[in-house]
């Protein structure tokens, strides 16, 4: 038994590491083709063309950066917010399923339908615009994900602290904020990801205009070269994998 | 400081929440729903006429929709079945190894990638000129690149299926790991023995019952996400049929302008079938998660 | 609380009904140049553009926006897009009345011209006004004419270019240029052969029409609704009857031509084909196909067009976009993008028509080491048959072959 167990867990981190070295490794090389195993080049060329050409890899990264965070932001910040109030609802069940629906659906539909109203907003095509689109995807999650949090437990620390004197603010300062602090980054970090890796939503509603790097990655993929489109891979699975590394503590606290 | 406190307070704060919720939440996918309604009807739309079944008509007459919906559902259901047995599997029979912080780590890297990139790498691995093609050639099993089978681009998905696996499974790995250990399953399954079951009854009738009460909830969204994912069979599926979301892009980007509302009637057809199935889910749950 | 969301809910639907363009332009028309060049200076123009390309954008990101910049002030944004997402955007706009759009030129031809005229989505003519339109030999048919349509001013030709097949020379010695020839090559070499479902895919696709009705001409002249569906029914007859030798069986098609590509550098397919006269010379330089490959033309004939800059009907920033066209159109512009080792593509200006000094730097640009030139091919160029054809190509292949 115990050869089968390291066999079977070999196996599995193989199969785990596998996708980053390949990715790594092809971004790399050029002109390698069936049937070789190994490329006919093997150097820095592709990462070095990335950064000095005035391909935008660079300014797409930075612009990724940039909308992740102020997504995550708000919708973490405002679904703890919001899902406060639901929680103590007494129609809770029926908003909470309410919430669901703008996460189910599949952001690429949702967002050819509102084309429109971005264009009447003003928003079409613009940073703000896609960061709007994406926090509509965002704070439902972020909704969906605080409701475990709120419920008799807090309440009763809620009241505990209103019994011995104090008011709200200092409740949520000194007591609920520290308890919610893991949640928090858990749910800052989901939101982040999830606007990181988004596509068909950005690239409708962004038009080609706001580029990201899943954007980038996408053209780079379409274009016949795909030794870049590794390397547009490997940068997009930085962040990510940054993240997970400060967080991984953090990431399963509380099930959905 | 005041505005905060008020905020905080029960009264003030029920309206500010109650707007931001309908304005964020509920007002987007009410007036996307209308929109594409409206669009099916051919009441908007630079190159419609005016209000009329026509495009209605012509959507549900043809089996286009009716079998992408199906491939559809096909697909995410056999995805979901693979992936939860196989995070099962690795959770029941490994849950001590995973405490282990390196192979804890391990198992979260997954998450760090996403559908685009798991779609890419699937191409590069498994398309007749990919990586594993070249392995078979170099053992003998294949004599070129037209004897290695179709694994992506095909009608069974077997690619599709399989990206969709290599990120949902991992993701599952973790959370019923997570299942496992805050619900002391491994307490509940010493007591099972304790009270005589053997091995593989308290894994069948304890362990696994438990690990997927516990997950119901993801696992019927997981199953909706899947059927609309848009950017691994865009890139991994063929061009008949499509999945959903790849099918509903194309006809709203058609070249024939006059045509472009059937791919709203699909919008909406997929919409409301998704909302019945979460209202569904939803109304099945008693028990609120406190 | 629900009454006011149910108010602002009607409020949005019925928001939504279409409204009439108010839309002024100040007639730049009767403005001089030199002052659409001051009111072009220091503004921004977003061109709408295929980016499949990385040598062409190599070309723009690297050529065309920093001289843009220095010889006129203008700042060139790019935006990734082509054919139905420009024509759908124009609609989206119209339809929500915005007044200053997301994008202020579009590079397009063929039906793309053709839509946008149907919802009134382009500016113009303005071809007139642009200096160094008079550099373009218009009395040639394959530029004046779009796909069967007069280009009326309202576009400026940017390339010329013809379509042509590919083949690796030493795997295919003796490729198959008639249906009859494909049909046996197919069935000796099963699985290497396939139509992208795409513009270059269709085009191929017009060439074989073209063949069917007997002659290079038999699809000039407009859409002729019979003619279509008896040749396109040969077609369909034909392609169905023989796809079980072409790559995957003929169960399925590349969404792409980019695939196309891939597909034949990894030997996966044996016949490639595409715009640019093939386009192998920059595949080849890039080591990602084999020197021995070749250009060859379909016997009865390959398309050949033109493709060609519009301006919208709704950008805010016309002048912008007219000077910015005309420097597209510019000696130094054309000459640096049929580089050989670059972009490659042929100028749509007029050897005849240039200045001395032009003609000399034109008459240097060294030949392609590995495809043919336009000339070369000038024998087997046919025209683009009316829009019509090619939207009902795109349908009717999904419908009758894809999905049979």
């Amino acid at each position: 038994m115990p050869k089968f167990r390291k066999v079977t867990l070999l196996l599995y981190v193989v199969m785990i590491m596998f996708p980053f070295f390949y990715l790594f490794l092809l971004s790399l090389s050029a002109e390698w083709k069936f049937p070789d195993l190994t490329p006919n080049y093997f150097g820095i060329k592709n990462w070095q063309q990335i950064f000095s050409s005035q391909s935008g890899l660079g300014t797409s990264f930075i612009t990724s950066l940039f909308i992740s965070f102020f997504v995550a932001l708000t919708s973490t910040s405002l679904g703890f917010y919001v899902s406060r109030y639901i929680s103590y609802h007494p129609r809770r069940h029926t908003m909470s399923m309410l919430a669901y629906f703008p996460y189910v659906i599949a952001p690429v539909v949702f967002g050819a339908c509102m084309i429109y109203f971005f264009l009447k907003m003003r928003l079409f095509g613009t940073l703000y615009g896609v960061i709007l689109a994406q926090s509509f995807v965002a704070f439902p999650y972020a909704l969906i994900f605080f409701t475990s949090f709120w419920g008799e437990k807090i309440q009763s620390y809620e009241q505990l602290v209103a019994t011995l004197g104090g008011n709200v603010m200092q409740g949520f300062l000194k007591v609920t904020l520290p308890l919610a602090k893991g949640m928090l980054m858990i749910c800052f970090f989901q939101t982040f990801l999830i606007s990181w890796f988004e596509y068909g939503l950005t690239s409708i509603i962004g038009v080609g205009k706001v580029e990201t790097l899943t954007i980038k990655v996408f053209l780079f993929i379409k274009e016949s070269n795909f030794y870049f489109g590794a390397l547009s891979c490997c940068l997009l699975i930085l962040p990510p994998l940054f993240l997970i590394y400060l967080n991984k503590r953090y990431v399963f606290n509380k099930i959905l | 400081m005041k505005i905060l406190e008020s905020m905080l307070s029960k009264n003030s704060e029920n309206k500010i929440s109650l707007g931001l919720f309908f304005v964020l939440a509920i007002l987007p996918v009410a007036a996307a729903f209308s929109y594409a309604v409206l669009y099916s009807f051919g009441v908007v739309g630079i190159a419609n006429e005016g209000f009329t079944f026509r495009f209605w008509k012509e959507v549900l007459s043809t089996g286009e929709f009716i079998q992408s919906f199906g491939y559809s559902a096909a697909i995410s259901a056999v995805s979901m079945v693979i992936s939860i047995s196989l995070a099962l599997y690795l959770t029941i029979i490994f849950h001590k190894d995973f405490e282990n912080k390196i192979l804890s780590f391990i198992a979260y890297l997954p998450l760090s990638l996403p559908g685009v990139v798991a779609a890419f790498f699937g191409v590069q691995v498994l398309s007749k000129s990919g990586f594993f093609s070249r392995l078979s050639y170099k053992i003998g099993w294949t004599e070129d690149l037209s004897g290695f089978p179709d694994l992506i681009n095909d009608q069974y998905a077997i690619g599709i299926i399989i990206t969709f696996v290599s990120v949902v499974a991992p993701f599952f790995l973790l959370l019923f790991l997570n299942i496992y250990e805050n619900e002391k399953v491994d307490e509940l399954h010493k007591l099972a023995n304790s009270l005589g079951a053997d091995r593989r009854q308290s894994i069948w009738k304890v362990e696994i019952p438990i690990l997927l009460h516990k997950s119901k909830k993801l696992i019927s969204l997981y199953l909706i996400f899947l059927m609309g994912a848009y950017e691994i069979p865009l890139i991994l599926g063929r061009e008949a049929p499509q999945m959903l979301s790849v099918l509903i892009v194309r006809d709203l980007k058609q070249y024939d302008l006059t045509k472009i509302s059937e791919g709203y009637v699909i919008a909406v057809i997929y919409s409301i079938v998704i909302g019945m199935i979460t209202y569904f889910i939803f109304s099945r749950q008693k028990q609120v998660y406190a | 609380m629900r009454r006011i969301f149910f108010i602002l809910l009607t409020m949005i639907i019925f928001g939504c009904k279409d409204q009439k363009a108010t839309n002024p332009t100040t007639d730049l028309l009767t403005l001089e140049w030199s002052e659409i060049l001051t009111r072009a200076n220091g503004s921004e123009v977003t061109f709408m553009m295929w980016q499949g390309s990385p040598d062409l954008n190599k070309y723009i990101n690297e050529y065309i926006k920093p001289h843009l910049k220095e010889k006129h002030g203008i700042t060139l944004n790019i935006v990734g897009g082509q054919g139905p997402e420009i024509v759908q955007l124009l609609m989206g706009e119209k339809q929500a009345n915005v007044s200053d759009g997301q994008v202020d030129m579009v590079w397009i031809n063929g039906e793309t011209f053709f839509q946008l005229k149907a919802i009134d989505g382009l500016w113009g003519p303005f071809l007139d006004k642009i200096p160094n339109s008079k550099l373009i030999d218009l009395s040639n048919k394959f530029i004046s004419t779009d796909f069967q349509q007069p280009i009326g001013g309202m576009e400026v030709p940017w390339s010329i270019t013809q379509f042509a097949l590919v083949h690796d020379s030493i795997e295919t010695p003796t490729p198959p240029s008639t249906l009859p020839e494909l049909a046996a090559y197919v069935k000796q070499n099963q699985g290497y052969f396939t139509i992208s479902n795409d513009f270059s895919g269709m085009t191929l696709l017009k060439s074989f029409l073209a063949e069917l009705s007997g002659s290079p001409h038999g699809l000039d002249g407009t859409f002729d609704e019979i003619k279509y569906s008896d040749l396109s029914e040969k077609l369909w007859a034909w392609i169905n009857q023989h796809k079980k030798y072409f790559w995957k069986n003929g169960e399925t098609f590349p969404s792409e031509n980019t695939k196309l590509n891939q597909m034949y550098a990894n030997g996966e397919i044996k016949i490639s084909y595409g715009f640019g006269e093939g386009g192998i010379d920059d595949k080849i330089n890039q080591g990602l196909i084999p020197k021995s490959t070749k250009v060859y033309p379909w016997k009865n004939g390959t398309i050949k067009n033109s493709n060609y800059l519009g301006i919208v009907s709704n950008s805010g920033n016309k002048a912008g976009a007219m000077v910015a066209i005309n420097y597209f159109l510019s000696p130094d512009a054309q000459f640096r993008k049929a580089d050989v080792s670059g972009v490659n593509a042929n100028t749509v200006l007029s050897y005849d028509l240039l200045t001395a000094d032009d003609k000399v730097k034109f008459d240097q640009i060294p030949k392609r080491l590995y495809g043919p030139s336009i000339e070369e091919l000038k024998g087997h160029a046919i025209q683009e048959p009316d829009p019509r054809y090619m939207i009902k190509l795109y349908e009717d292949f999904r419908k009758y072959v894809i999905e049979k």
